[in-house]
């Protein structure tokens, strides 16, 4: 299990982050939600350990987070692979790094779920489509079987029609792989349809953390109340009952 | 902005103390025994190994590295250059006078060199890719590629040996200096017309320069309240490079034509082994780069104060 | 790019099978013929020892450009790796390595490998030693800035997250990025080197005789001068025509990596 533990974060003399704490589950998924700005991306730095914090600690089953490799999905699939290598060598990077060997039939498993075609994997990244793209990166994500997975943003590149395929290819995934998944949005839409639980971000500080589907129906914060109110406006959200 | 200024001095004041430290180090480091070869230098003598042990007390060498260093470094942060080990005699004086042969032969060149590259770089870009344009770049670039050494071997060749009319060797009359500030000066001209036409080139070029035209700027302004200052920035870059070229430039050129200046002096100290001397020239030098590069950033922070820290 | 590998290919092929077209043993004496005038035989003549002009030179080659090369790409080498390091290991190591690189550019080229030179005494050896040290300072800054730039990449971040070694980012993402800039500086550093080879062999505290390099027949041309001045043009034009050729390649490199870069 994932433990946020009150953590802080400076950068550049201003608390990004303040007092933060979090739990996620395994095989549960957590979404992030906020406005640009509230401090999304730096937390998805300080969580995978690439940023460090001022106090607090992360932690996965009690022990430091990177300890248990989690992955990361990125928000522009196409700078998240080198365009000098091909799609396969970036793949296997992870296996690589800890000197395990590609177990093909997992690779092929997970390639025919994800609906990529094997030659696709020997292209370059500026080769493919986005959407391909991405599903690429939910693949280099998972190939090292990790029990967390963060995804910063991972539909916003993506047109209407494939985000709600990839969405969906994301939790029948996580079903069948079991991994805990945090989902950082600005989708509200997206946040109510697939995760367990939603934490509201703004300005660095949580609003309320509350099961998706309480969420929807009566939003405990009164910013979450107007994150609400904007997203029925846009459509994204539709009203309950 | 002064945090920032402050920080340039930080770095200044290392960079000085690492030269030093080099400097010292290298003579330290000299194959040989250095007591030895100066007893040599100086008594002109092979029987010299009770001599050789008082000139290594003499000149602190028995203390280890870091002693001598300190010995060397005090005086030094109060301007004593320290004695040379050949003659005895103090460095500065010495040092003093082969400078002041190479100042005004560095300064002549500097000026020469920019009295052709600027009308040049002007008058290329005034058409750019014309003839005249094409012509500058390829005899820039031919004079970037030959070595001073040889430029000056020839125009002594030319003008000394053949055509009879400038001298070649000494420093003795102000004629003596005319062919070391030539092969000097086409030097700087060489580099000096290359940068500052792709300076004025790209200085034209900046995006905001055809709105200002259209709303009716005269051309003459426009080059000189825009283009010109923004042309200028990278020169003052160059500058600290040019000097660093001057400095080599003299060097061989004084070898050349016989000068008294810095370079002969550094050449024979090298050759007698007269570590003062060598250490002398080699820490003034390090030392006027680093504070003209200073310099440079401190101008270059009050020109242009979005040029952040990039560096650490 | 490929200008680059042509220039090299020219000067490794003029550097081995040079000496081949020579028709005379570069070192043998032969008093009797010294400052002989151009001649069938002699092609460029010979110097003050009898010495064949055109067969030093060719031979020569191997010295002025061979060493060059070599100087070059260990300076190449050493630069590369210290930005790296700068680039990845951290504030500290940044700033250590950073003041380093300014501590050593602090001293003007020549005047270094001079001083260098002469210490440690004349010879090929320092000679090498003397033009490395002050060379690679150049392409660590270029590597550093680069490596920095890099950073903040999305594969990058991901490599790191996946726990690759920093060799191996170094190895697959940053060296290809690297690469073209640094291309550029090794062929100005290459023309610093073969200048700077000469200009040692020159004032004496190069390759010593009776080893062919081009400045130092230079030097024994000089005393010559007023005789035979001819002798002066031969060696001269060589590293003219050489630093030439590396700078107009160094050149049209740039322009194109300048395009390249404004059409990404």
């Amino acid at each position: 299990m994932l433990s946020v533990n009150r953590i802080s974060v400076r950068r550049a003399q201003e608390m990004t982050l303040q007092d933060i704490s979090l739990t996620l589950a395994p095989c549960n998924t957590l979404a992030v939600v906020g406005e640009s700005g509230a401090g999304k991306s730096t937390l998805i730095s300080t969580i995978l350990g690439l940023v460090p914090c001022a106090s607090g600690q992360v932690t996965w089953q009690d022990a430091p987070v990177r300890q248990c490799r989690p992955a990361l999905v990125m928000q522009e699939p196409r700078s998240a692979f080198n365009p000098r290598l091909s799609l396969y060598h970036s793949v296997s990077e992870p296996l690589n790094a800890v000197g395990k060997e590609m177990d093909q039939h997992r690779l092929d498993r997970l390639c025919k779920r994800l609906e990529i075609p094997r030659d696709l994997l020997w292209r370059r990244p500026t080769e493919v489509s986005i959407g391909q793209a991405q599903r690429v990166g939910i693949l280099r994500a998972l190939i090292g079987e990790p029990p967390l997975v963060l995804f910063d943003e991972p539909l916003s590149a993506l047109d209407a029609v494939t985000q709600k395929h990839t969405a969906r290819l994301i939790a029948d995934l996580q079903s069948s792989e079991g991994f805990a998944a945090l989902i950082v949005t600005h989708d509200l839409g997206y946040a109510a349809a697939f995760a367990d639980d939603i934490a509201v971000l703004r300005a660095g500080r949580i609003e309320e953390v509350t099961p998706a589907q309480n969420f929807v129906e009566r939003p405990q914060s009164d910013y979450g109340h107007q994150l609400r109110e904007a997203a029925f406006t846009l459509g994204a959200l539709e009203h309950v009952g | 902005m002064t945090k920032v200024i402050a920080g340039l001095l930080l770095r200044a004041s290392v960079v000085l103390m690492g030269t030093a430290i080099i400097t010292f180090a290298l003579l330290w480091n000299a194959p040989g025994d250095p007591a030895f070869a100066i007893a040599q230098a100086r008594y002109n003598s092979f029987m010299v190994s009770d001599i050789a042990n008082q000139i290594r007390s003499e000149a602190g060498l028995d203390g280890g590295f870091w002693m001598a260093f300190q010995s060397w470094l005090g005086p030094l942060l109060v301007g004593d250059f320290g004695n040379s080990l050949v003659t005895g005699r103090a460095v500065w004086p010495d040092m003093r006078s082969a400078v002041s042969y190479t100042i005004p032969l560095a300064v002549l060149g500097l000026v020469f060199g920019v009295a052709l590259s600027v009308p040049l770089a002007m008058l290329a870009t005034k058409r750019p890719g014309g003839w005249l344009d094409r012509g500058a770049v390829a005899i820039a670039s031919l004079g970037a590629a030959i070595p001073a050494y040889w430029l000056g071997l020839l125009l002594i060749l030319l003008f000394a040996v053949h055509l009879g009319w400038l001298p070649a060797m000494g420093a003795r009359t102000s004629a003596h200096i005319v062919l070391p500030t030539l092969t000097l000066g086409l030097g700087v001209a060489a580099s000096l017309t290359r940068i500052l036409r792709s300076s004025i080139l790209e200085a034209r070029n900046q995006p905001f320069l055809p709105a200002l035209r259209r709303r009716g700027v005269a051309l003459h302004n426009l080059e000189r309240n825009h283009v010109a200052p923004h042309a200028a920035i990278p020169v003052v870059t160059v500058f600290g490079l040019e000097l660093a070229f001057l400095l080599e430039g003299a060097v061989i050129v004084e070898v050349i034509f016989a000068r008294p200046g810095l370079g002969s002096f550094l050449v024979s100290a090298i050759e007698a082994r007269d570590f003062p001397k060598v250490q002398a020239v080699v820490i003034l030098t390090a030392a006027l780069f680093v504070t003209v590069n200073l310099l440079i950033d401190v101008i270059y922070q009050t020109l242009d104060p979005r040029i952040g820290e990039h560096d650490a | 790019m490929r200008s680059v590998f042509i220039l090299v290919l020219v000067f490794v092929l003029i550097a081995v099978f040079g000496p081949m077209l020579a028709l005379h043993d570069p070192t043998q004496i032969n008093i009797p013929n010294r400052l002989s005038p151009p001649s069938s035989d002699w092609l460029l003549g010979t110097d003050a020892l009898g010495r064949g002009i055109l067969s030093r030179l060719l031979h020569g080659a191997r010295w002025s450009l061979g060493l060059a090369f070599l100087i070059s790409v260990i300076g190449l080498c050493i630069g590369t790796i210290m930005g790296l390091i700068a680039a990845q290991g951290g504030k500290l190591a940044d700033w250590l390595i950073m003041r380093t690189t300014d501590t050593f550019l602090a001293f003007p080229d020549l005047v270094a490998a001079v001083v260098i030179a002469g210490i440690l005494g004349a010879g090929t050896g320092s000679l090498i030693f003397a033009l490395t040290v002050t060379g690679w300072m150049r392409y660590a800054r270029v590597a550093r800035g680069i490596g920095l730039s890099l950073q903040t990449r999305g594969y990058v971040v991901q490599a790191q997250l996946a726990g690759a070694s920093p060799l191996s980012i170094a190895r697959w993402h940053y060296l290809p990025s690297l690469m073209p800039s640094l291309a550029v500086v090794w062929t100005g550093m290459f023309a610093r080197a073969i200048l700077g080879i000469s200009a040692l062999g020159f004032l004496g505290f190069g390759v010593q005789p009776p080893m062919p390099e081009w400045g130092t027949m230079l030097l024994d041309a000089r005393i010559h001068m007023r005789s035979t001045p001819l002798q002066m043009i031969w060696p001269g034009c060589a590293v003219v025509l050489c630093v030439l050729a590396i700078n107009l390649t160094g050149d049209a490199l740039r322009d194109t990596l300048a395009e390249q870069d404004h059409l990404a």
